[in-house]
């Protein structure tokens, strides 16, 4: 399936945000989203979450014959697959483009770094050594999926253990994991991709594009570094052309925050590799909170609310005192008047003092004042134009009771003005009775 | 800044508010729509070990021997005749591609093109070159299907003055399945805004013109500022629409118009909310009913 076109309002939205320095979802330029590594039960399995960007790594390992020309070294292969469901786009034939110039850039950045020591990977020299395989494949794109993959792979890598051999001479010996424990393999350093997108030929720059910034971007700079701050791999495309300071500046932002990403992969495997000698439950089920609609977690999104009070402080200060209401005298019945309504009703006090102020908090108090507004402005015109006897008071739960001389004392029950009210829920008659006595 | 907070809360199924007399014949693909072999298979229908078997999910048409399925959400079907509204996706030689939510993209050819200021000559070279001045990626048009590929694609045209490039105005995408077919698809509602309802589920609302420009072609964009009553009468039909969509209402002039005066006593943005949207639909599914029965 095509992927749908990017409007034309949103592609301008987009831009425009970006050049007043606003993200869609409020990170900061420099901002990752949050990243969450879970391990499998078997080692080498792993799943790396950036934002909704999810890449699942695996990686296994057989013994083959070497290759002719490097006749001592074990065999790497790097395999990076775009599942169809990540993306409508992703088709079985289609992504050629994209999938190629993936799938060169981990290499790059894993192979030609030397990160996993191919050496060790030897067994018997020229006859049999290890050929360890990654693969991975995106599970959901939401942007950035090079970044995502590098994590997958060198955090998989780090977590995969061989089957140990021993060789006596011309005997090799290839123990199976219940009898000798499996061994890690020897891995130098770890080398991490961040993606830098370039918009408004380069003039403008974010970390960790997600897939509405990566459709609107110029260009695209991937910088594949270490915590060692030894840069594995560098890579432009895209076309721009960028100035020398803007790629020195990019390489240190990269040193930042592959050591801040290095530290959180060794805290994922310490904490992976604790569960699993404490005998505690691992692997994915463990990590996937209960689908119950309480355990249901949103991750916080920060919002900035510093102007909400002085912009409450402000229309409070600028609204109008409500026009005066004149009382009319409201006729009963033949003998029995009523001017004004009498003080307000305190009985309901005592728990709801404390929220009588008009400072806008909670949001109790916003629904509330918002409703006030929309009421008074139904109210007022409604009492001034009828003549006959008119109903000031709009509890519902008050009534009035009219003590006529020969009958029984009538009970009338006094009903609610609410032509804009929608079903107010019964539990919040109280404050607003109030709210809407304040007002008058 | 007014907040407000909603509990999530069981969605009502919509047959009881419905209370339709006549239950429709619903299929999902694999169901066996019937036994007897005196049929003939239309679309969404297959013939398997002499049974009629859907394939697709939506509800049974029968015209005296022929029996099809009619998909409830589905990609745009191009039939001739019927009034789209597109995205241009690419700019190719004689050509433009347009995005019109069907399987492939319809092309629109250069020689269905109109040409500014109404002239009829053979297209030449430098009309080739200048393509991209007519019509760039991302414009909206409005067309009309004027063939149909063997393999679905759809070839449009814009041969009259009421087609042509789309400026300023609100898309609505829905279901092609909800967008009924009539006469005329374009509506200058009273209410003070016009409508497109295309046939491939994409609505183009957009401010009445004040007078009909007849030389333009459609290709001149109306760059001025529409006025707030405008766009606050724009953006009510928007929500209104989408609250036909969401209750599975069939979408044509009437029912957007009804809709829409069922939603003035309520403000713009109060109107998504689910309980005043089924208040709304409600409503104008009685006076729909009143008015045909």
């Amino acid at each position: 399936m095509k992927e749908t076109p990017l409007s034309n309002c949103e592609r301008r939205f987009l831009l425009r945000a970006i050049e007043e320095k606003k993200r869609l979802d409020g990170r900061q330029t420099y901002d990752y989203r949050n990243i969450k590594i879970s391990f499998g039960t078997d080692y080498g399995c792993c799943i790396v979450e950036l934002g909704k960007t999810r890449v699942l790594g695996q990686v296994s390992c057989e013994l083959v014959s070497p290759k002719l020309n490097r006749a001592t070294e074990g065999i790497l292969f790097f395999n990076l697959e775009l599942s169809q469901m990540a993306a409508p786009a992703f088709e079985p034939g289609r992504q050629s483009d994209l999938l190629v110039k993936l799938n060169r850039l981990l290499e790059r950045c894993l192979r030609n770094s030397k990160c996993i020591d191919t050496e060790s990977l030897c067994v018997v020299a020229g006859e049999k050594v290890w050929q360890i395989r990654v693969d991975l494949h995106l599970l959901n794109h939401d942007g950035n999926i090079i970044d995502a993959a590098s994590i997958a792979a060198i955090v998989a890598l780090s977590h995969f253990r061989r089957p140990d051999v021993s060789v006596q001479g011309d005997e090799v010996t290839l123990y199976t994991p219940e009898e000798r424990d499996p061994v890690p393999l020897s891995i130098h350093h770890m080398p991490i991709c961040v993606s830098f997108a370039f918009f408004q030929q380069g003039t403008y720059l974010l970390v960790d594009p997600n897939e509405r910034e990566e459709r609107v971007m110029d260009g695209l700079l991937v910088i594949a570094m270490n915590k060692h701050r030894e840069i594995c791999t560098i890579q432009s495309s895209g076309g721009i052309m960028l100035l020398k300071d803007q790629v020195l500046r990019c390489s240190k932002i990269a040193g930042v925050k592959v050591a801040e990403i290095t530290e959180l992969i060794q805290k994922a495997l310490e904490n992976d590799q604790k569960v699993r000698k404490e005998g505690g439950k691992f692997g994915f089920a463990e990590s996937i909170a209960n689908q119950r609609i309480t355990a249901f977690k949103m991750e916080k999104a920060p919002i900035d609310t510093s102007d909400v009070e002085e912009k409450a402080e402000e229309i409070i200060a600028e609204a109008e005192p409500p026009s005066e209401v004149v009382s009319k005298p409201v006729l009963w019945t033949t003998g029995t008047a009523q001017i004004g309504e009498g003080i307000e009703n305190f009985w309901g006090d005592l728990e709801d003092s404390g929220k009588e102020d008009e400072d806008e908090g909670g949001s109790d108090e916003a629904i509330i004042l918002d409703s006030i507004k929309m009421d008074t402005g139904v109210e007022v015109p409604n009492i001034g134009s009828q003549d006959a006897p008119i109903v000031l008071s709009d509890s519902e739960e008050e009534e009035m009771i009219i003590l006529e001389p020969d009958k029984n004392p009538k009970k009338i029950r006094t009903q609610t003005i609410s032509a804009k009210q929608e079903k107010a829920p019964s539990k919040k008659p109280v404050k607003k009775r109030k709210k809407k006595r304040a007002a008058n | 800044m007014a907040m407000e907070m909603r509990l999530p809360v069981a969605r009502k199924p919509l047959s009881e508010s419905l209370g339709r007399e006549s239950k429709k014949h619903l299929v999902v693909p694999g169901d066996t729509i019937t036994t007897d072999t005196g049929f003939m298979r239309g679309h969404g229908t297959y013939m398997g070990e002499e049974k009629l078997i859907a394939s697709v999910a939506g509800s049974v048409e029968r015209v005296n021997k022929l029996i099809c399925v009619k998909a409830l959400k589905t990609r745009y079907n191009g039939e001739v005749g019927d009034i789209v509204v597109g995205r241009i996706t690419e700019v190719q030689q004689k050509r433009w591609k347009v995005e019109t939510n069907s399987r492939l993209d319809s092309v629109l050819l250069l020689s269905s093109m109109n040409l500014p200021g109404g002239e009829l000559r053979r297209r030449s070279a430098e009309d080739e070159l200048a393509m991209r001045g007519f019509l760039q990626e991302g414009d909206l048009i409005s067309a009309e299907v004027q063939a149909v590929f063997s393999d679905g694609a759809v070839s449009l045209h814009t041969r009259s003055l009421k087609y042509g490039k789309l400026g300023q105005g609100v898309l609505v995408q829905v279901s092609p399945s909800l967008v009924k077919r009539q006469k005329t698809h374009f509506h200058d509602l009273p209410c003070g805004a016009s409508v497109i309802l295309g046939n491939n589920g994409f609505i183009w609302i957009y401010p009445t013109p004040e007078h009909k420009e007849e030389d333009a072609g459609g290709f001149t964009a109306n760059l001025e500022p529409v006025s707030l009553a405008d766009r606050e009468v724009i953006s009510r039909l928007r929500n209104c629409i989408v609250s036909l969509v969401t209750q599975r209402m069939m979408l044509y002039d009437t029912s957007i118009l009804y809709c829409y005066e069922a939603s003035l006593p309520h403000q713009i943005k109060d109107i998504l909310k689910p309980e005043i949207m089924e208040e709304i639909v409600m409503e104008t599914r009685q006076r729909l009913l009143e008015q045909e029965g």
